[in-house]
């Protein structure tokens, strides 16, 4: 909340509830109809056939910084330049009546490298320019899915924004910004203002992750614990039992996409190995449950430590983060 | 009037005072700089020959900086190819970081009759890469001070298979007075005359009175080869031996050439070993992983001919195991993956953290 907000809210209470509300029916008539994200679900949407994936020659790079995709009209899927960071990592930006999220912020920290905050400022005048709202009106939520540097680096170019709140970067800041007391089993709701999503803990890769669920598009986001690339799973045990949070879901309610934060793989399985920075043939960044399921399945035959395929992602069983199946081709 | 302090002060004794422009007192060509024609005719009437013999290596040093990429590989200014004279007749040429992470060095070397490409660089295409217009202006500029109509070339590589080292060879096709020499194993043994006595053997480029030696290197690669300059004394070791992630590719073969290059080294002088690549960083044992495009914590590429035995010693631990072995100075990879991470630290090696820029 800016200053100028702080002061107008504070004078409103002030004031009185008579006025307040006379303000408030004089700003309604003023707005247009609410969005309606309940109904004719799930939304359709569209992935890309084909995201920016980097060049041989980086410095010959001469794609954005960020590549902005409209899955659908209130939901747009933004992803960092290989160019910019080797990380490339996927963020949602789903719109509500009343809040907008950013999910994950990329893994380059200035704005004069690259301008997130700009690009989201664009991204929330276009949808209010179509929807015919004030840009400020809207409530910027800037949050992550877990506690890794490719995925929270560019926060700061948030933190003077007017109306904005972002994830501190603790666990206790981050559960307690959605409200938990029992992580990970918990299941919170957060309202966009008429889009519900569904956030609960995802434990296994780091401590402090988190799955989200849109209501609306029904992308399933399950962050850098279960995406199209290397899982660098750090703890077993919980990212076992983040799977069956996840199947359990699977089996309740409806999802159209299962969604991770990267992609590392060619579209023919091929293992792109850790820090490339062009991947001509990526696979697809959307997953189905069959495949998700098709994983758990073979998670769990697994006992030792080690890097298996399922023939959608690589489970690294406590592998240590950065290695690969990668072999010396020159070994004669 | 009152004095400056500085002019007040006695003035230096001469023993002790330092020249930063050069003693006007010292001779113009110092013992053991003799040879180098620092002196040169401003238009050359004939072909100026230079006097490649001389006491020690030629001077010469490497005083720049390497470039070494940028956060944001995108937006990377830098020049695509660096090149830094070491002295009138020797250059190393840099590929920027950011137009491919290898960043290969390559050699230019100048003899009376002709100059030695050594390496090719990692990027092929000449926007990205411009290799062969950067040795051609070298080339026209040492031959207009030397007073030469054509100069010709020859490229050769440390290993034909390397594709960091090779990829720039389809720019020099077609070049006129250029020699390239042949890929495949058994046609390049037949060009250096190594048919019948590789790996014993050594082959010879002769550069016009600097004749580079070809000493047959496999380990890394199956037609791994190291030169050795005997102007200045260098020997290039390209995938075999630089300060980086050594992946063997065959451990008896790298550990039998390391002795054949240690039994080389101790029949010529050696100052420098310098090889392809660099991956260190400037704290002993860490190292730049696999794709990375900026290295501001990068380790000086050149390395002391004593290394030779050390890598010997090393090699000798992990031979005939599936194992990395992390070293001061460089790493060994053996039969594991390249991104191969390891726990082990060598024993009375500070280990220090370097900074981690973001």
């Amino acid at each position: 909340m800016d200053r100028r907000s702080f002061l107008t809210a504070n004078a409103a209470v002030a004031v009185g509830a008579s006025l307040t509300s006379i303000a408030q029916v004089a700003s309604a008539a003023a707005r247009p109809a609410p969005v309606d994200f309940k109904t004719n679900l799930p939304a359709p949407g569209v992935f890309p056939d084909r995201w920016i994936c980097g060049s041989s020659s980086c410095m010959d790079n001469t794609d954005p910084p960020v590549q902005v995709h409209w899955y659908n009209e209130h939901t747009a899927i933004l992803r960092q330049n290989k160019a910019y960071s080797y990380e490339a990592p996927f963020a949602p930006l789903y719109f509500g009546n009343d809040r907008v999220l950013l999910l994950d912020e990329g893994f380059t920290q200035l704005r004069n490298e690259w301008d997130l905050r700009g690009v989201v400022d664009e991204c929330i005048d276009q949808w209010c320019g179509r929807n015919g709202r004030d840009p400020a009106s809207l409530e910027l939520l800037v949050a992550f899915s877990h506690l890794h540097g490719d995925h929270y680096l560019a926060v700061n170019q948030f933190a003077d924004r007017p109306n904005t709140r972002y994830m501190g970067q603790t666990h206790e800041e981050m559960v307690g910004f959605w409200g938990m007391t029992h992580f990970p089993e918990e299941r919170v709701t957060l309202d966009l203002g008429g889009r519900d999503i569904l956030i609960w803990g995802s434990p296994g890769h780091v401590v402090s992750e988190f799955a989200y669920y849109d209501s609306y598009s029904q992308i399933l986001y399950t962050g850098d614990m279960f995406y199209r690339g290397r899982c660098y799973i750090s703890f077993w045990e919980p990212w076992f039992e983040s799977m069956k949070r996840l199947i359990a879901f699977c089996d309740t309610h409806p999802v159209a996409h299962v969604m991770g934060c990267h992609v590392e793989i060619s579209k023919d399985g091929q293992d792109y190995p850790y820090g490339m920075t062009w991947q001509p043939d990526e696979a697809p960044v959307q997953m189905t449950v069959q495949q998700l399921r098709d994983a758990f399945e073979m998670a769990k035959t697994i006992t030792e430590p080690g890097i298996y395929f399922t023939g959608t992602v690589f489970l690294c069983n406590q592998t240590r983060g950065t290695t690969t199946i990668d072999r010396n081709p020159y070994r004669y | 009037m009152p004095q400056s302090p500085i002019s007040a002060a006695s003035p230096p004794s001469v023993s002790t005072r330092t020249y930063p422009n050069g003693n006007p007192e010292l001779q113009y060509n110092p013992p053991g700089v003799r040879n180098t024609d620092s002196a040169i005719p401003l238009h050359p009437k004939a072909p100026v020959m230079h006097h490649y013999d001389c006491e020690g290596p030629a001077p010469g040093d490497l005083a720049f900086r390497w470039i070494f990429g940028s956060s944001v590989a995108a937006t990377n200014r830098d020049p695509r190819v660096q090149v830094v004279q070491y002295n009138e007749d020797s250059f190393v040429l840099r590929q920027n970081v950011c137009v491919h992470w290898e960043a290969p060095f390559t050699y230019l070397l100048f003899g009376n009759k002709g100059a030695l490409l050594i390496d090719s660089g990692a990027t092929d295409n000449a926007q990205h890469y411009p290799l062969r217009a950067t040795v051609d202006a070298i080339i026209t500029r040492w031959s207009q001070m030397r007073g030469r109509s054509k100069v010709p070339l020859t490229v050769a590589l440390t290993s034909g298979e390397d594709v960091a080292q090779n990829q720039g060879l389809v720019q020099f096709a077609g070049r006129p007075d250029t020699v390239i020499v042949p890929r495949p194993l058994e046609v390049m043994k037949r060009f250096y005359g190594l048919g019948n006595s590789w790996p014993s053997g050594t082959g010879r480029i002769d550069l016009g009175d600097r004749v580079i030696e070809v000493i047959p290197t496999p380990g890394t690669h199956k037609d791994g080869v190291t030169f050795y300059d005997p102007y200045c004394d260098f020997l290039f070791t390209g995938d075999l031996l630089f300060p980086g992630r050594i992946n063997i590719g065959n451990d008896k073969d790298f550990l039998a050439s390391l002795e054949r290059l240690k039994a080389f080294a101790a029949t010529r002088p050696v100052k420098w070993i310098l090889g392809g690549h660099i991956d260190m960083m400037f704290v002993p044992g860490k190292y730049y992983r696999r794709f990375v495009n900026y290295k501001p914590y990068e380790r000086v590429l050149e390395l002391p001919p004593a290394i030779i035995d050390e890598v010997i010693e090393s090699t000798r631990e992990v031979l005939g195991k599936e194992t990395m072995l992390i070293q001061p100075e460089y790493v060994l990879f053996n039969g594991v993956s390249p991104d191969q991470r390891t726990r082990v630290w060598p024993q009375g090696v500070p280990n220090i953290t370097p900074p981690f820029h973001f």
